[in-house]
């Protein structure tokens, strides 16, 4: 549906990413219409969208209202019929649905107003939330395919210096400078080259391209023409998570609509030059994000890596030249080629340009999506735009890159993130993810966690990951139940710099990076759990004993009821007492306390 | 081209890897799951090898790398000589019933410590069986699996329909990691019973019948119905060509 509205129709936007649908904004978009039909006899004129996620999920489902700019959070279907009589009808705000500034304790009418948007740049996912992912006539009349209607005046290598200049760099984890991949594979003689859009995220708690998959499925293809006329390729593949269904089903519909409207298919816009798109869905294995491993599963054959001492440029799918790209990577080109490289290079650190979108999970108030300036300090992230920890706890730890990132501690909050940075202090900028921990993590668990899905998902193909990882998660195990020995971490270090040294891919190269990580910078509590049997955050159950402290309790029974095996006892308004005999060492009582009463010995 | 290996000038092919310049020179660099018929995998990491170009070291498995560039190596270096000791330690913890990885367990002074150890267990997951496999054209058993559950098997581990029993996996296993099991007439192995065919001349049982029907289907040169063994056959075309030359 175009947009051809007057000024004063009432646009409503509801939030339809997976977050907010599953909080059940699909059936708000339903009703929402439903109320709006012309034979309801509403006199406004209205044109209701479902667009992507907006990012701040902790808060939706999302309903913005334009042009009077109101952002409703938590809507539920109870509360589409105020939505329209009072604000839609007469222009009234609805206090309850608005948020409330944890800070200032005031309602705020707009998202614009709010920490967690004013302090992002958005280049990436700059058209998601506001436009109808359904829609190719939205992405239109938000300028869309007009970098391709530029890039068809320029020569291939125009574009190529374009993508250099930018200084934009990959954004599926590695950095590679990305124009320069263009260059190494525009110069391969062989004629038959490939494009693949590498959308097989897998890290747990990740969806940034998820989002950019579902919520603007326009500017990823944009790109990818963009490239196959700079390289003068003929096929493209979209290369998507199994579980994405929706990434699917709109990717599917805007290849179609492309095909339409002849962005895509024989002699795009009329011109020499053709290129067509095709989506292929993983089979579910972490280690097909590897690009090697991609390409294999593409082919056909069992998702494992290969040595790359000859690049997918020179030889990738099907042995042709072949250019990969992450989905981010891919939806930062439109802009570049619009806009040009030199508005693009102005934004972020000298060595990274441009912005990054980071899925900011964990022990964080707002969590969600978010795209910052590269350079944003790790303490703007979290607590500037992320609101800060939850509960109002201590921060520990912030892991970044994936599982097979490295845990950042309070110390080094001020850290400017970029590719180099994070690289330097033992983590990794990886596809984006950053997951806040506060001062309840245990850092040994957290490293025993990530190996043991690594261990899952390593393909196994090369010994150092396959049984490096075993070996390590067997040390890490045993000193999670109080049975670590002295030499282990010795011993931790010794195999963590073979698996770096000697892995075949990235998976096994950085797969330490937790273990390491955190024995760099909270080796502490692992002597604590070898040396004291003692797990001094309370997570490691053969090591933890929990006791109230009578001095602080009050008696409010919040752990009585909490306790799943009854181990608490006491009066109301008195001291209460956990019976050692019988706890399970859970840890819900000292989740639930608000006074900080339960202590762990 | 010439590069350098060890402070000695060799002679390489452009392309070719490193392991194959190496060999050709008489330089030896460990492997376990390389074998000339496949090339490599960089599967065991044991050929990691130093290479230096243009000033610039990396550590990388001369298996699969190619050489392009007058690169000078070094196929030993304490970092190297390290991840091959725990390369050797990682398999004897996970194959411990091997009597390869014993003796190299050994060999390469690797202490002993108090990680697990399982001495039922024998692969190395080398995958040289698999590729034999597939080259003889049957394909019967592949790598399932993922991470630290990877195993080889045949289809849902069961009796594969299309093995021959021709135990070609078992004979290339570095690790004597596949048993076949021949009584008399019977051979086992991917837990499916063959019937073994005796040779015509000197009685010994020495292939299936599978195996047989199957070498006829992809060579028509050779006569299934003269069943002899190997040795036999040897002394069969020798005693030909003798009788050839006395003519």
């Amino acid at each position: 549906m175009m947009l051809t509205t007057s000024p004063d129709t009432k646009k409503i936007l509801v939030c339809c990413g997976t977050g907010c649908q599953a909080s059940g904004s699909l059936e708000v978009y339903r009703e929402l219409n439903k109320k709006l039909a012309p034979d309801t006899g509403v006199q406004v004129e209205t044109y209701t969208k479902a667009t992507g996620c907006n990012g701040w999920c902790e808060q939706g489902p999302l309903v913005k209202i334009l042009p009077d700019d109101i952002t409703y959070c938590h809507v539920a279907v109870a509360d589409v019929e105020a939505i329209v009589e009072k604000t839609i009808k007469n222009g009234e705000l609805i206090k309850k649905l608005l948020y409330r500034d944890p800070a200032t304790k005031k309602q705020v009418k707009s998202h614009h107003e709010i920490d967690f948007y004013k302090k992002q740049h958005k280049i990436a996912l700059r058209h998601i939330g506001e436009i109808d992912p359904a829609s190719i006539e939205d992405y239109l009349d938000w300028g869309g395919y007009q970098a391709l209607q530029k890039a068809l005046t320029m020569s291939p290598q125009d574009i190529i210096t374009e993508v250099i200049r930018s200084g934009l760099r990959g954004r599926g984890g590695a950095g590679f400078p990305t124009g320069i991949k263009w260059q190494s594979c525009a110069g391969q003689e062989e004629p038959a080259k490939y494009i693949i859009c590498n959308g097989d995220e897998g890290d747990p708690g990740a969806f940034m391209d998820r989002s950019i998959m579902e919520g603007d499925p326009h500017t990823v293809l944009e790109g990818m023409i963009i490239a196959s006329l700079a390289i003068g390729a003929g096929h493209g593949f979209i290369y998507v998570r199994d579980e994405y269904e929706l990434a699917i089903t709109n990717l599917t519909r805007a290849i179609n609509d492309a095909r339409i409207h002849g962005y895509l298919g024989h002699n795009i816009m009329g011109r020499d030059h053709s290129f067509d798109i095709e989506i292929v869905r993983g089979g579910g294995a972490f280690v097909c994000g590897e690009e090697t491993a991609l390409i294999t599963s593409i082919e056909g054959n069992v998702g494992e890596p290969r040595d790359k001492y000859v690049f997918p440029t020179a030889k990738g799918l099907w042995g042709k030249p072949t250019v990969i790209n992450n989905v981010e990577t891919w939806a930062n080109i439109p802009v570049i080629v619009k806009d040009g490289a030199e508005k693009f290079a102005s934004i972020g650190t000298d060595k990274s340009k441009g912005t990054k979108v980071f899925s900011l999970v964990g022990k964080v108030v707002n969590t969600g999506l978010v795209e910052v300036p590269m350079g944003t300090s790790l303490r703007e992230i979290i607590y500037d735009i992320g609101g800060g920890i939850l509960k109002g706890r201590a921060f520990k730890a912030v892991q970044t890159g994936g599982p097979s990132g490295g845990c950042i501690p309070a110390d080094l909050l001020d850290l400017k993130v970029d590719f180099d940075s994070l690289t330097e202090a033992g983590s990794m900028m990886g596809s984006g993810g950053l997951i806040v921990m506060d001062e309840h993590t245990c850092m040994v668990e957290v490293a025993r966690y990530y190996l043991h899905f690594l261990a899952g998902e390593s393909c196994g193909k090369c010994v150092p990951c396959r049984e490096g990882i075993r070996c390590m998660l067997e040390i890490l195990t045993r000193i999670c139940e109080g049975k670590g020995e002295a030499a282990d971490l010795d011993m931790l270090e010794d195999l963590g710099k073979t698996l770096e040294i000697a892995s075949l891919c990235a998976l096994g190269k950085t797969a330490p990076n937790p273990v390491l990580s955190t024995l760099r910078y909270f080796r502490s509590e692992y002597e604590t759990h070898i040396r004291d049997h003692r797990c001094p955050a309370g997570v490691c159950r053969s090591l933890t004993e929990f006791y109230v402290d009578p001095e602080i309790c009050n008696g409010c029974g919040l752990c009585t009821k909490n306790c799943p095996v009854n181990a608490i006892s006491g009066e109301k308004k008195e001291p209460h007492l956990i019976s050692q005999e019988l706890c399970i060492r859970c840890g819900e009582c000292f989740n639930r306390c608000n006074f900080m009463a339960i202590k762990v010995k | 081209m010439k590069i350098i290996i060890n402070d000695q000038e060799v002679n390489a092919v452009y392309g070719e890897t490193l392991l194959e310049t190496s060999r050709k020179a008489g330089i030896h660099i460990p492997t376990l799951c390389y074998h000339e018929a496949f090339g490599g995998e960089g599967r065991c990491r044991m050929c990691m090898v130093e290479v230096e170009k243009n000033g610039l070291k990396k550590v990388v498995a001369a298996c699969t790398y190619p050489v392009t560039d007058e690169v000078s190596v070094r196929t030993s270096t304490p970092v190297i000589d390290k991840i091959r000791r725990n390369i050797i330690m990682l398999l004897y913890k996970c194959a411990s019933g091997s009597p390869l990885l014993q003796d190299l367990f050994r060999e390469y002074g690797c202490s002993d410590n108090s990680l697990q150890e399982d001495p039922e267990e024998r692969c190395i997951l080398c995958n040289l069986c698999v590729k034999a496999c597939e080259e003889i054209g049957i394909s019967a058993i592949s790598l399932i699996m993922r991470g630290t559950d990877k195993r080889v098997a045949t289809p849902y581990s069961q009796a594969a329909e299309v093995c021959i029993g021709c135990g070609t996996c078992a004979r290339i296993c570095p690790t004597g990691a596949i048993p076949m099991v021949d009584e008399g007439r019977q051979r086992t192995i991917w837990s499916k019973n063959f019937e073994l065919i005796s040779c015509e001349r000197c009685g010994s049982f020495f292939a299936t019948r599978e195996e047989l029907t199957h070498m006829a289907s992809v060579n028509e040169a050779l006569d299934i119905d003269t069943c002899l063994c190997e040795n036999c056959r040897k002394k069969m075309v020798a005693e030909k060509i003798s009788k050839y030359n006395c003519s």
